[in-house]
């Protein structure tokens, strides 16, 4: 895909606009991604991820589950790096 | 008035309040919520932004980083000595300076003050590819819930009424309510001799299911004035310090009050 580089250390997931909140509750949830990225690449399932993080709440569970990168289509949209 | 505290760890706890007429529990709820004041991040100065991203998007996903807040040292800016413009005791900048490809966290932001610093070092706020390049100044200053969500020192606030199960002495042990309960409030099973028990009366909902199934009307839940906290800190404040301080300002308010009635009066 033109414009979507390697980055340094882990591979680009494109993953890099997780909301920092909670829609709903308001509680943090960002620092959490990155460690509930890396459980389900090693092939825990959601639920088990959520879990051992601790998110209870199925209003902060959602924004785990249902969300979708667009920094990727950003990159794609805008072609060569600016 | 009297709290009892239940359980609690770095960001939650609860704890009962007893003998607080609703009123006051509602007021204290809320005060928790949206009265107390904490540090965040409120306009960004963008100098250079070559990222995927627009300013406003940075600026809002920054906004919403919990920042630790020291509140013997800032001032609310409509009380500080420089009348509102910004000065050192009512508001503190971060400096964020990075270069792609790399993703930068909230622990990147350089911070003028060892101590105010945001809570978390690795909430991503954006990735950057090669070449392109952020640098920025962002500007915390302490604010209230009332104004604004990224202010609130707490996510959940919330109580409920703590009942008073009694099952009386028609009760013939037949078990219905136990069977109907969703919570699992009442049980048999732990006594000698087969009587129903109220188990958890916490974490009763007063839907009364187990009064509508009783055929002998051998159960009765009435409210008390008690009520029970469950709090979540999202981590500006120690969540104790959100408690006191809601409770001082509280007090403040009634005193206000009270003068001004005094007036008319
Ligand atoms: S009111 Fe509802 S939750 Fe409480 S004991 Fe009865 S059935 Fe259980
Ligand atoms: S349903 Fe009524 S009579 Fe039956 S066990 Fe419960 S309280 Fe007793
Ligand atoms: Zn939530
Ligand atoms: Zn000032």
């Amino acid at each position: 895909m033109e414009g979507e580089q390697e980055r340094e250390g882990r591979p680009h997931t494109g993953d890099q606009m997780f909301p920092v909140r909670c829609f709903t509750c308001g509680a943090v949830i960002a620092h959490k991604w990155e460690e509930y990225q890396d459980k389900i690449n090693s092939g825990k399932s959601p639920k088990e991820a959520l879990d051992e993080l601790g998110i209870k709440r199925y209003c902060c569970r959602r924004m785990f589950l249902t969300y979708k990168s667009i920094i990727k289509e950003l990159s794609r949209l805008q072609g060569a790096v600016g | 008035m009297k709290i009892e505290i239940i359980d609690e760890d770095e960001f939650n706890i609860r704890f009962i309040l007893y003998d607080a007429p609703i009123a006051f529990a509602n007021s204290f709820r809320r005060a928790m919520k949206s009265l107390v004041p904490v540090m965040a991040v409120d306009y960004i100065d963008v100098y250079l932004n070559s990222s995927y991203l627009f300013d406003e998007i940075l600026a809002h996903r920054i906004g919403l980083i919990p920042i630790k807040t020291d509140l013997s040292r800032f001032n609310m800016q409509n009380e500080c000595v420089c009348g509102g413009e910004g000065c050192p005791s009512c508001q503190i900048s971060f400096r964020l300076n990075v270069e792609g490809p790399k993703v930068v966290y909230s622990g990147d932001f350089v911070s003028d003050d060892e101590e105010i610093k945001p809570v978390y070092d690795n909430i991503p706020i954006v990735e950057l590819f090669k070449g392109q390049q952020l640098m920025i100044e962002a500007v915390a200053r302490l604010g209230i819930g009332k104004e604004h969500s990224k202010f609130q020192p707490v996510s959940i606030c919330a109580y409920k009424i703590v009942p008073e199960i009694k099952i009386k002495e028609n009760c013939n042990d037949c078990k219905a309510c136990v069977e109907a309960c969703p919570r699992n409030v009442l049980d048999s099973k732990d006594s000698k001799d087969g009587k129903i028990i109220v188990k958890d009366v916490l974490n009763c909902s007063l839907c009364m299911e187990c009064v509508k199934v009783c055929e002998e009307i051998a159960i009765e839940i009435t409210e008390t004035n008690n009520y029970l906290f469950t709090v979540e800190g999202i981590g500006q404040l120690p969540i104790k310090e959100v408690m006191t301080k809601a409770l001082e300002i509280l007090k403040s308010k009634a005193e206000e009050m009270n003068k001004l009635i005094e007036e008319i009066v």
